[in-house]
C-alpha cells in the first residue's frame, strides 16, 4: 500500500511538474498580454514532434536543446503576424484566434507526422529503473522533474534580476505605467510570448520522452494547466507553480483511492478554491477579475 | 434594437421601422419556406433543422456575449446538459416530446443558474477561463458515467415521440418536414422571448453593462445580479436548444459538451455579427454549411475550421452583418 | 438638517495614506468645491463618499443614515449620484438611449414600466425634458461616443441628474475642456444648483469655475484637510497659497 501511494504521489508530482511547465508559460502570456493562449497545447505538440524529427541528426541532447528554440521562433512569428494586431482589442478575439490555431496545429501535426503515435527515445541509461523496490523511479522521470525544477528556478531568477524580467513583472501589475516610462511594450510582449512558447516546446520534448507523441497530447494537458492557473490565482506565477503541483498530487492520490475520479478531482479542487477564495490561492484582489 | 421614436426626426424613424419590418418579414419568409427552396440549392431539410437549432444556441451565447459583454466559453455544457436531459427523459421516464424538452431545458438551466452564482464576480478573461474549466466538468461526467450516459459512445436508444395535439397526432419522427416546422415553432418562441427581453428596460440595462460597467454600477444597477440573471436566462435558452438537438439526432454526444463545441458557438456568433440580433443565426448557417461541405472533402477538415476562426478574427471582427453594413454605408 | 457628513475618514493603500482623517459636512442646497494640488487625495475622498472604495476608518453619514459600508448601487438608491473624472458614458448608444437607461433605472424595477404604454410615455417625456435642459436635443440620436467631449460630459451629468439625486458628486466636470465648453458646463451646473436647489459637491482644478460656483470650499493637501471656508476666506488663506505656490514652484 505504501508503495502504491508513493508510486502515485511520485506520479502526481511528475504530472504536476508538466502542468507547471505548461501553465507557467500560459500564465506569463495571460498576465502580460491578457491573451488566453489556446494554442499553447499546439506549440507543445510541435515541440515534441520537432524533437522526434531532429533526434536522428542531433541525438537526444541536441534535440532537447534545439527543439524548444525552434518552437519559440515559430511562436514569435505567429505572435508578430497574427496576435500583435489584436492587443488592445477585446480579449475575445485573441482567444478565438488561438483557439483556431489549436485546431490547425493539431490537424497540421496529423497531416505531417501521421495520426499514429510516435516514440521519442530517451538514452538507455535513463530508461532504467533506479531501484527494484521503487520500480517506478526511472532515471528519465527524475531527469524530467530536475529539468522542470531547474527551468522554473531559472525563470524566476531571470524575472527577478534581469532588466527585462523586472519589466515583465511590472507590466503584469500595471502595463500603462510601464509604457509611460518609455519601455517598448511591443518588444516586451514578444519576448514574453517567446519565453512562454519556449516552455511549451520544452514540455513537449519532455512529455514525448515519457508518454510518446500524439497529435492530441497538447489538448489533453491544456485544461489542467488552466485549472492550475485558476487554483493558484490569475496574475501570480508562484500561484501557478503551487497550483500545478497541487492538482498533480491530488489527481495522483485520487488515482489510488478512487481511480475513476482522478481526472474529476482537479475540477472539484477548483470549485472548492473558487468558493472559499474566489481570487485563487495566491491571486490578488482586483487583478484581472 | 428599439428605435427611439419621438418628435425628433419622425420620418427617419418611420423609415427605420419600415426597414426592420421588411427585414423581419424576409427572415421569417426564408425560414418558413426553407423545406421548399433548400433542395434546389443542394441542401436537405435536416440540414435546415440543424441550422435552426445551432443558430438558437449561438443566439443564446450572444445574448450574454453580444448584448451584455460577458464572454462565456463553456456554454456547450448547458447545450449538452439539455441534450442529455431530454434524451434521458425520453429513454427512461416518459415517451413525450414536449415534456422531454422541458426536462432538458430545466436540467441545463438550473445547473447554469447554480454555477453562475459561483462565478458571477469574475470578469473578462478570468470569467472565460472559469467557464471553460467548469464546462469540462460536465463533459467528464457524461464521458465517465457510462452506465447512465453511454460514455464515449453517447446516449442512444431514444426517439422523438409523435406530437399529440388532442384532435390529431403529428408524426415528427419520420416526416422530416413536419419536424422542421416543429423546430421552427420552438425557435420562433425562444427568439420572441429573447427579443422581448432585449427591448425591455431590463434589456437596456444589459447594454448599459456591456457599454460601461462602472457607469452602470453608479446608476444604481446591481451589476452582479443582472449578470447572473442574464447568464441564467442564456443557459436556459442554451439548454432548450440542446434539448431540440437531442431530438434532431435521436442521440446525445459527449462531444456536444466539450469546450471545442463552446468555441463553435462563439465563432458562429462572431461570424454572423454579435451586435446584431440575427447575426448568430446567419453565422450558424454559414458555419454548418461550410462544416458539412469541408468534412465531405477532406479528413483534415478541422484544419479548415481552425482557419475559419483565424480568418473571421482578422478580417470580419464585426461579423458578416457588420461587414455588409459597413460596405453599404461607405 | 445636514445632508452629508463625513467623519474623520481615512483611506490607506498599504503604507500609503491617501486620505488622512478628513471631515466634512454639507448642508442641503449647498454647492461645495473640493480643491487641492495633484495627488492631494481628492478623487479618493470622492470614492469614499460614493462607495467606490470603503474607508479604512471613519464614517460616511448620508441624510442621517450611516452608509459607510453600503454598496455603490445602494447609495444611488438613497439619492447619491456621481460623475467621473474621465467621462463614463455608454459610447455605442445614442444620447437619448443613455438618458433613457438612467431614467428607467431611477423609476425602479416595476413590471408596470415593462408593459404599460403610459409608463413608457412618461419615461420618454422625462428623457426629452433632460435633453432640453442640457441643450442636447439636436444631438439626441447620435452615438454618444461620436459627440464632442463637452457634450459627452453634459450627457453624463444629465444621466446622474436623471436619478433625481439629492446629492450630486461631480469629479472635475471641466477636465480637459476648452474655454467655451468649460463655460457651458459651468452654466449647466449653476442652472441645476440654482433652479432645482440641488446639493452639489464637486472637485475642480479650474479656479475660475470654483470661485464662480462654490458656496464653500474645502482644500485638501497630502490627504489631509488644509482649510475650509467661503471663497473669500480661502482666497485670503496663507496656508492655501503656500500649498499651491509651493507645488507650482
Amino acid at each position: 500500500m505504501t508503495q502504491l501511494i508513493l508510486f502515485n504521489v511520485t506520479n502526481g508530482l511528475i504530472i504536476g511538474a508538466f502542468y507547471v511547465l505548461m501553465a507557467i508559460g500560459l500564465s506569463l502570456i495571460l498576465n502580460l498580454s491578457n491573451v488566453i493562449n489556446f494554442a499553447h497545447g499546439g506549440f507543445l505538440v510541435v515541440g515534441g514532434y520537432l524533437a522526434y524529427t531532429l533526434e536522428p541528426y542531433l541525438g537526444f541532447w541536441g534535440a532537447l536543446l534545439a527543439s524548444p528554440f525552434l518552437t519559440a521562433i515559430l511562436g514569435l512569428a505567429i505572435e508578430r503576424v497574427l496576435i500583435r494586431p489584436l492587443y488592445g482589442r477585446d480579449p475575445l478575439y485573441s482567444l478565438l484566434l488561438t483557439f483556431g490555431l489549436a485546431f490547425m496545429f493539431e490537424d497540421g501535426t496529423r497531416f505531417i507526422w501521421g495520426a499514429q503515435g510516435k516514440p521519442f527515445t530517451v538514452p538507455d541509461f535513463m530508461a532504467q529503473s533506479l531501484s527494484t523496490e521503487f520500480f517506478f523511479l526511472t532515471g528519465y522521470r527524475l531527469f524530467m522533474v530536475a529539468m522542470v525544477a531547474v527551468t522554473v528556478t531559472l525563470l524566476f531568477l531571470l524575472l527577478r534580476f534581469t532588466r527585462a524580467g523586472i519589466r515583465i513583472r511590472a507590466g503584469t501589475l500595471d502595463l500603462d505605467t510601464v509604457s509611460a516610462l518609455g519601455v517598448n511594450v511591443r518588444g516586451l510582449r514578444s519576448l514574453n510570448f517567446g519565453v512562454g512558447i519556449f516552455l511549451a516546446g520544452l514540455s513537449g520534448v519532455l512529455a514525448g520522452g515519457q508518454l510518446g507523441l500524439e497529435p492530441t497530447m497538447g489538448a489533453g494537458l491544456l485544461m489542467p494547466s488552466f485549472i492550475a492557473i485558476i487554483v493558484g490565482g490569475v496574475g501570480s506565477l508562484i500561484g501557478t507553480l503551487v497550483g500545478g503541483l497541487l492538482i498533480g498530487v491530488a489527481s495522483g492520490l485520487t488515482a489510488v483511492l478512487l481511480p475513476s475520479a482522478s481526472e474529476a478531482v482537479i475540477y472539484v479542487l477548483m470549485a472548492v478554491v473558487l468558493l472559499i477564495r474566489p481570487r485563487g490561492l495566491f491571486g490578488e484582489e482586483g487583478m484581472l477579475t | 434594437m428599439t428605435a427611439a421614436v419621438d418628435k425628433a426626426a419622425p420620418v427617419a424613424a418611420n423609415r427605420e421601422r419600415a426597414r426592420s419590418l421588411a427585414m423581419l418579414a424576409a427572415i421569417w419568409g426564408v425560414l418558413a419556406l426553407a423545406p421548399f427552396w433548400m433542395p434546389y440549392l443542394g441542401g436537405y431539410t435536416a440540414l435546415g433543422t440543424r441550422v435552426l437549432v445551432l443558430g438558437l444556441g449561438a443566439m443564446a451565447v450572444n445574448f450574454l456575449l453580444g448584448f451584455t459583454g460577458v464572454l462565456s466559453f463553456g456554454h456547450a455544457a448547458w447545450f449538452g446538459l439539455g441534450a442529455y436531459g431530454c434524451g434521458l427523459f425520453l429513454k427512461f421516464i416518459a415517451h413525450s416530446t414536449p415534456l422531454s424538452i422541458v426536462a432538458g431545458t430545466l436540467l441545463g438551466g438550473v445547473m447554469g443558474a447554480i454555477l453562475g452564482a459561483l462565478i458571477v464576480r469574475r470578469r473578462g478573461v478570468y470569467f472565460a477561463m472559469v467557464t471553460i474549466a467548469f464546462g469540462q466538468v460536465f463533459y467528464y461526467i457524461a464521458f465517465q458515467w457510462s452506465s447512465l450516459t453511454g460514455g464515449d459512445d453517447g446516449l442512444r436508444g431514444f426517439q422523438r415521440a409523435p406530437l399529440d395535439l388532442g384532435f390529431t397526432t403529428v408524426d415528427i419522427l419520420y416526416n422530416s418536414t413536419a419536424f422542421y416546422y416543429f423546430v421552427l415553432i420552438c425557435f420562433a418562441a425562444a427568439a420572441a422571448v429573447m427579443g422581448f427581453i432585449l427591448r425591455s428596460p431590463f434589456g437596456r440595462t444589459m447594454l448599459a453593462i456591456r457599454e460601461n460597467e462602472r457607469r452602470a454600477r453608479f446608476l444604481g444597477i446591481p451589476i452582479e445580479l443582472h449578470i447572473w440573471i442574464v447568464f441564467t436566462l442564456s443557459c436556459f435558452f442554451m439548454a432548450f436548444a440542446g434539448s431540440l438537438y437531442a431530438l434532431v439526432n435521436n442521440f446525445a454526444d459527449p462531444l456536444g459538451l466539450h469546450y471545442s463545441q463552446s468555441g463553435n458557438f462563439v465563432i458562429m456568433a462572431v461570424l454572423g455579427g454579435m451586435r446584431k440580433f440575427w447575426g448568430p443565426l446567419l453565422g450558424a448557417a454559414v458555419f454548418v454549411v461550410l462544416q458539412d461541405y469541408v468534412s465531405s472533402l477532406t479528413v483534415n477538415w478541422q484544419f479548415f475550421i481552425g482557419l475559419l476562426f483565424v480568418v473571421v478574427v482578422l478580417f470580419f471582427p464585426r461579423g458578416l452583418l457588420g461587414f455588409f453594413q459597413q460596405r453599404v454605408q461607405s | 438638517m445636514t445632508l452629508l457628513r463625513v467623519e474623520n475618514a481615512s483611506k490607506k493603500f498599504g503604507d500609503l495614506v491617501a486620505v488622512d482623517g478628513v471631515s466634512m459636512t454639507v448642508e442641503p442646497g449647498e454647492l461645495r468645491a473640493v480643491i487641492g494640488p495633484n495627488g492631494a487625495g481628492k478623487t479618493t475622498f470622492f470614492n469614499l463618499i460614493s462607495g467606490f472604495l470603503t474607508p479604512s476608518s471613519g464614517r460616511i453619514v448620508f441624510d442621517g443614515e450611516d452608509v459607510t459600508k453600503l454598496l455603490p448601487a445602494r447609495r444611488v438608491w438613497r439619492g447619491m449620484a456621481r460623475t467621473f473624472q474621465i467621462t463614463e458614458v455608454f459610447p455605442e448608444l445614442t444620447a437619448r438611449e443613455n438618458l433613457r437607461i438612467a431614467v428607467e433605472v431611477a423609476s425602479g424595477y416595476r413590471l408596470k414600466t415593462w408593459l404599460s404604454r403610459d409608463a413608457d410615455g412618461e419615461v420618454r417625456a422625462r428623457v426629452v425634458d433632460l435633453l432640453d435642459m442640457s441643450g442636447l436635443v439636436d444631438k439626441a440620436d447620435r452615438l454618444v461616443g461620436e459627440l464632442a467631449h463637452g457634450d459627452q460630459r453634459a450627457t453624463e451629468i444629465m444621466m446622474a441628474l436623471a436619478l433625481r439625486p439629492r446629492l450630486l458628486l461631480l469629479d472635475e466636470p471641466t477636465a480637459g475642456m476648452g474655454d467655451k465648453e468649460t463655460y457651458d458646463i459651468t452654466q449647466l451646473i449653476r442652472k441645476l444648483h440654482k433652479n432645482q436647489n440641488l446639493t452639489i459637491v464637486l472637485i475642480e482644478h479650474d479656479m475660475r469655475v470654483v470661485f464662480h460656483l462654490a458656496d464653500r470650499i474645502m482644500v485638501l493637501a497630502e490627504g489631509a484637510m488644509l482649510a475650509e471656508g467661503t471663497p473669500q476666506e480661502i482666497a485670503a488663506n496663507e496656508a492655501v497659497q503656500t500649498a499651491y505656490l509651493g507645488k507650482a514652484a
